[in-house]
């Protein structure tokens, strides 16, 4: 059948159901209400499918379909309970769905609805919208993603699509700022999330540069289309032809002003390349750190290795590659490129042949890959970014924390490690890893977690992941069975012999129950609580299973992230600064708890909590055994309290627990 | 007209029915169906039909039931038939009203009635263990004149008084009997494979003739059908019809609605399987009243009653030679994993022509399922109108491997 045929068939069937619906007595009304909704549902993940629902409407209404629901009255509807229910599937999801239709109807004064004024409803679908922007984006959260399936998203991803039509954004400016603010801050590797929204602003909404308000939004698409004064009304092109005109103050001017607007945001305009590579042929030395933004340091750095940076920058850089000059950027600032084993293994990824199948998976990843651009060209490019900004690498839409956790560590403390498994991974399309004297090779063992990858992550990522996952999967295989989480063997073996041997978790296999949580609690702040652990600080980020919590603090699954330093915040408060893969900075983890990502004292990329709160979510981490036994006892009982209040209230509800003591 | 009619068993499309065609009624049910009840004004004696004692049995019944003047008796679910059996000897002075209800419980008693009257059934048999089902799968060899490394005869086990496909099982070898059989099965009826296109009949009855016959095409049983039959039984009608009234005949049947499941085969061979006198499964007679645009559930209580006029009758059931020309068929959906957490709706159902609607659920979170009984409780009905029998056959079969939960 075709488009059209499809709609008028569902068209019909709608009528016909919503017909038996009105007809059917009391006895029968909900097996009736049943079908009809199961249409609803059908109907409602396209844009053809709401305009009919949004139609018929005034009738579904009438009919009764909100009858005796907590949906009836629809002056009580509250729109921050909105984002829950639509996450709850169908058939709750469904008929908020159509509860909205209804007040977007009466917005819109095609329906009388008692006790609601058209003003009202409108309001309503403002704030609806305004408190669900990750549907508006189509980006969902990590919570999202665990209990939402594909229909369901693509439902309310449709629904989101057809309020925004009606939606007035003058309303929501702040709120966009304000996300784009929060994802910024976090330097993530891949920016296309940033950019889409980016994008979706510069379309939709007209900004007044004289408001302050919509000053910021300017500011972040200045970031990308405009980034300095010469650059209006040229792209990259022209502008890099605008280039050999200027005199060099002017580049020096040009230089300052497009690697200031990069450092504000964190995002490389196209306009950046042309400009980079434009110094570089041309010679200007002295230009180039000042292009890239470096810091003193950097520029030290740069001096020395001038050379070599300059060739990379030739190699690998392109208008349609740009944004890893952030990367690079900050790779020499950080050092990293100062070590032998990195630039020999950037050099020699200069001249790898990728297979072909990598190569397929890298080009799948890049948003707009263009001919110019070769896949090494981005996969060297991605390398850049993740050495540069090792906190910003993110997982996507996978299951993946665990092969993004390690990616983002052996960045900091492997690299050289990291990439010549780039080097292997990319050529041969396979990888292997040592596990307790065993080889574990990526091309024999079965299926990981993934079962089909998003490939909405950097070219690193994809080279890498897919076999990390699998290895991973493999390696947890092997050490099931043994009467403890295999964890204990697995992070080890995955990530370097520099994770501590120690394992505590609070939940034992054996009894399937929490066992001694009082003890685990201690033994944590013996291993990162500066107070009872001798003032120590953290040397490598250590591997930690969390449970996710939902906003109302009800068990949802668990993840992985890496606590990386206990410190004090500029207010005076201990906090976790930890790095979670899900590059998330408005999460609701329930109990008031609520991970900061800017503002806290966090480093670009990082997440924070006060360190209680992040340790009412912790199961798992590792510690060194001979160290934290004694020091567990210097750990207050009244801090060990405050701790398990707030796990047993939480995820805790969903376990049994046992206070019998245990041996740590 | 009946004062009232008792109807025995629990169904909120029956009682709906009845409202509507504004017909007496007083509902006997469990107790757990009293709350209910009350709130949506609808008469209603409890009752535990699974309790047979001094104080629970038939003439208790019958005295609660005096003062909503009951006067028929309408069995909805397949342990309420020996209920109304009982009733109704009552209410039409005629013992064998229970016996004939007897008829329905017992499969092993109902084939011997068929074989007595004529019918063509397989051989069937009493086990009482494992050993008993062994001897008659040997006995079928012998007759089928297996010769040594041949197959075995395929044999089926049925409970004597279980609705539908409870505690069906089909045993193709020795290994088998051994596999499949469980000690709690027996005793129970074995017998003898039979094989062609099974297919059921609703014969809704009056005066002991049948005033409206329909025939549901089994595409898998337990999973799909369609109604109105499709072509090659429907060249048959005539032939079915004869057999159906023969049936009827043999078992005494005056009042009310029976479904037997028939096999046809290749050479046009009818063999009866077994009748019920209940509400079928499979929700027939949804299907039913859609295909033949008549309400089949309110046609099933009111044939229970002795005194409905001729004029009531023709109302109530389609013409005897109707034949719709659009076919309405459905697929019940099993899921085929122990543990679902999704429901997913495949893209090419909601651009099918023939698809109508369904009733399926997303599981609670990730639910696991309980062992199954029967066939299992389906998690919902897809359903299918078109105007092709062939194009309905294939969509059923095509559908019944679909996984809609994952």
């Amino acid at each position: 059948m075709d488009n059209q045929a499809i709609a008028e068939k569902h068209q019909q069937m709608l009528e016909e159901l919503l017909n038996e619906y009105t007809k059917a007595t009391v006895l029968t009304k909900p097996e009736k209400a049943q079908k009809l909704m199961g249409q609803v549902d059908l109907m409602a993940d396209s844009k053809e499918g709401l305009e009919m629902l949004f139609e018929q409407i005034p009738n579904l209404t009438e009919a009764g379909i909100f009858k005796g629901s907590p949906w009836e009255d629809a002056s009580k509807l509250v729109p921050t309970l909105v984002n829950g229910t639509l996450k709850s599937g169908h058939p709750n999801s469904t008929i908020e769905i159509l509860s909205e239709l209804r007040l977007l109807s009466v917005a819109k004064g095609k329906f009388d609805l008692e006790g609601l004024t058209q003003e009202e409803a409108a309001n309503y679908i403002q704030e609806v919208v305004v408190s669900n922007l990750e549907f508006v984006f189509n980006e969902p959260q990590e919570e999202t993603r665990l209990v939402m399936s594909k229909h369901e998203l693509s439902k309310v991803h449709s629904l989101f699509k057809f309020l925004s039509s009606y939606t007035d954004y003058e309303q929501v400016k702040a709120k966009i700022a304000e996300e784009l603010y929060l994802i910024c801050e976090q330097r993530p590797v891949v920016t296309e999330k940033q950019r889409k929204i980016i994008a979706w602003v510069k379309e939709k909404i007209e900004l007044n540069p004289e408001d302050p308000e919509d000053q910021k939004l300017l500011s972040f698409q200045r970031s990308i289309y405009r980034p300095t004064k010469r650059s209006v009304g040229h792209d990259f092109r022209s502008y890099r032809q605008l280039l050999s005109t200027l005199s060099e103050d002017e580049l020096k001017e040009e230089s300052g002003e497009i690697s200031e607007m990069m450092l504000k945001h964190g995002l490389v305009s196209q306009f950046q390349a042309s400009l980079l590579l434009h110094l570089v042929e041309h010679k200007h030395l002295n230009l180039v750190p000042v292009c890239l933004g470096l810091n003193p340091t950097g520029v030290a750095r740069f001096n020395e290795m001038s050379t070599y940076v300059m060739q990379l920058i030739t190699e690998v850089i392109d208008p349609f590659n740009a944004q890893c000059i952030y990367g690079l950027g900050k790779m020499l600032e950080n050092g990293i490129l100062s070590r032998e084993a990195v630039r020999s293994g950037l050099s020699n990824l200069l001249s790898i042949r990728i297979h072909p199948e990598v190569e397929k998976r890298i080009l799948k990843s890049t948003r707009t890959p263009h001919e110019k651009v070769s896949p090494k060209q981005y996969l060297i490019g991605a390398v850049f970014r993740i050495l540069g900004q090792p906190l910003g690498v993110g997982q996507g839409n996978n299951p993946t924390c665990q092969s993004a956790r390690g990616i983002s560590m052996w960045s900091q403390h492997a690299p050289a490690k990291l990439i010549h498994m780039i080097q292997t991974a990319a050529v041969y399309d396979d990888l292997t890893f040592r596990f307790e004297g065993r080889e574990i090779k990526y091309s024999t063992t079965p299926q990981g977690l993934v079962q089909v990858l998003d490939h909405n992550l950097d070219a690193v990522s994809v080279t890498l992941v897919p076999m990390l996952d699998r290895v991973y999967n493999e390696m947890m295989r092997l050490a099931s069975g043994r009467g403890e989480d295999p964890h204990k063997w697995v992070n080890p073996a995955l990530y370097g012999q520099w994770i501590q041997m120690g394992f505590a978790s609070a939940y034992d296999y054996m009894s399937d129950a929490i066992i001694d949580f009082d003890g685990f609690v201690k033994v944590f702040y013996a291993m990162c609580h500066p107070d009872y652990n001798g003032g120590n600080r953290l040397v490598y980020p250590n591997p930690v299973g969390i449970f996710i919590t939902s906003a109302k603090a009800e068990m949802l699954g668990f993840h992985a992230v890496s606590l990386l330093r206990v410190d004090v915040d500029p207010k005076g408060e201990l906090r976790a600064y930890f790095l979670n893969p899900n590059n998330e900075g408005r999460q609701d983890w329930g109990q008031g708890i609520k991970p900061s990502v800017v503002g806290k004292g966090e480093v670009y990329g990082e997440s924070s909590l006060p360190l209680h709160q992040f340790a009412a979510r912790v199961y798992a981490f590792h510690y060194n055994t001979l160290e934290a036994t004694d020091k567990m006892n210097n750990v207050p009982e009244e801090k060990v309290q405050r701790v398990r209040e707030l796990a047993k209230e939480s995820w805790g509800k969903s376990y049994n627990w046992l206070d019998i003591r245990k041996k740590w | 007209m009946a004062k009232c009619y008792a109807l025995l068993g629990w169904s909120l499309p029956v009682i709906e029915s009845m409202q509507k065609l504004g017909k007496p009624y007083v509902v006997v049910s469990f107790p757990d169906f009293q709350a209910y009840a009350e709130e949506n004004n609808i008469p209603f004696v409890p009752y535990k039909f699974n309790e047979w004692s001094d104080t629970s049995n038939s003439l208790d019944l019958l005295e609660k039931l005096r003062t909503f003047d009951a006067d028929v008796a309408v069995p909805l679910f397949e342990e309420t038939v020996e209920w109304a059996g009982a009733l109704n000897s009552i209410f039409r002075d005629d013992p064998r009203v229970l016996n004939r209800a007897f008829l329905f419980r017992n499969k092993a008693m109902m084939k011997r009635k068929a074989l007595i009257g004529g019918l063509r059934v397989g051989l069937f048999e009493e086990v009482y263990n494992k050993e008993g089902v062994k001897k008659f799968m040997d006995r079928l060899n012998e007759a089928n004149l297996q010769i040594d490394g041949e197959e075995d005869s395929w044999v089926h086990i049925k409970p004597f008084a279980s609705a539908g496909t409870v505690g069906h099982r089909l045993l193709k070898s020795k290994e088998d009997i051994d596999r499949k059989c469980e000690d709690g099965d027996f005793p129970c009826l074995a017998e003898s494979h039979l094989p062609g296109t099974e297919f059921s009949c609703e014969a809704f009855i009056h005066g002991g003739k049948i005033r409206f016959l329909n025939i549901t095409e089994y595409v898998k049983l337990g999973y799909s059908n369609f109604i109105p039959e499709g072509h090659r039984l429907n060249s048959k009608r005539d032939r079915i019809m004869n057999e159906m009234q023969k049936l009827v005949n043999i078992f005494g049947i005056q009042y009310g609605m029976i479904h037997p499941e028939w096999f046809l085969t290749e050479n046009d061979e009818l063999s009866f399987g077994e009748v019920a006198c209940r509400i079928p499964g499979g929700h027939i007679l949804e299907l039913a009243s859609k295909a033949y645009d008549f309400d089949a559930l309110g046609a099933f209580v009111c044939c229970h009653d002795p005194n409905l006029t001729e004029e009531e009758l023709n109302e109530l059931l389609p013409p005897l030679d109707a034949r719709p020309s659009e076919f309405y068929g459905n697929v019940m959906i099993y899921p085929r994993k122990n543990q679902i957490s999704q429901l997913v709706i495949p893209e090419e159902l909601k651009e099918e022509p023939y698809f109508l609607d369904h009733t399926l659920v997303p599981p609670l979170t990730t639910q696991k399922l309980d062992t199954r009984e029967g066939f299992g409780n389906h998690f919902g009905t897809v359903n299918f109108k078109g105007e092709d029998p062939d194009r309905m056959r294939e969509l059923l079969l095509h559908y019944e491997n679909v996984d809609f939960y994952q």
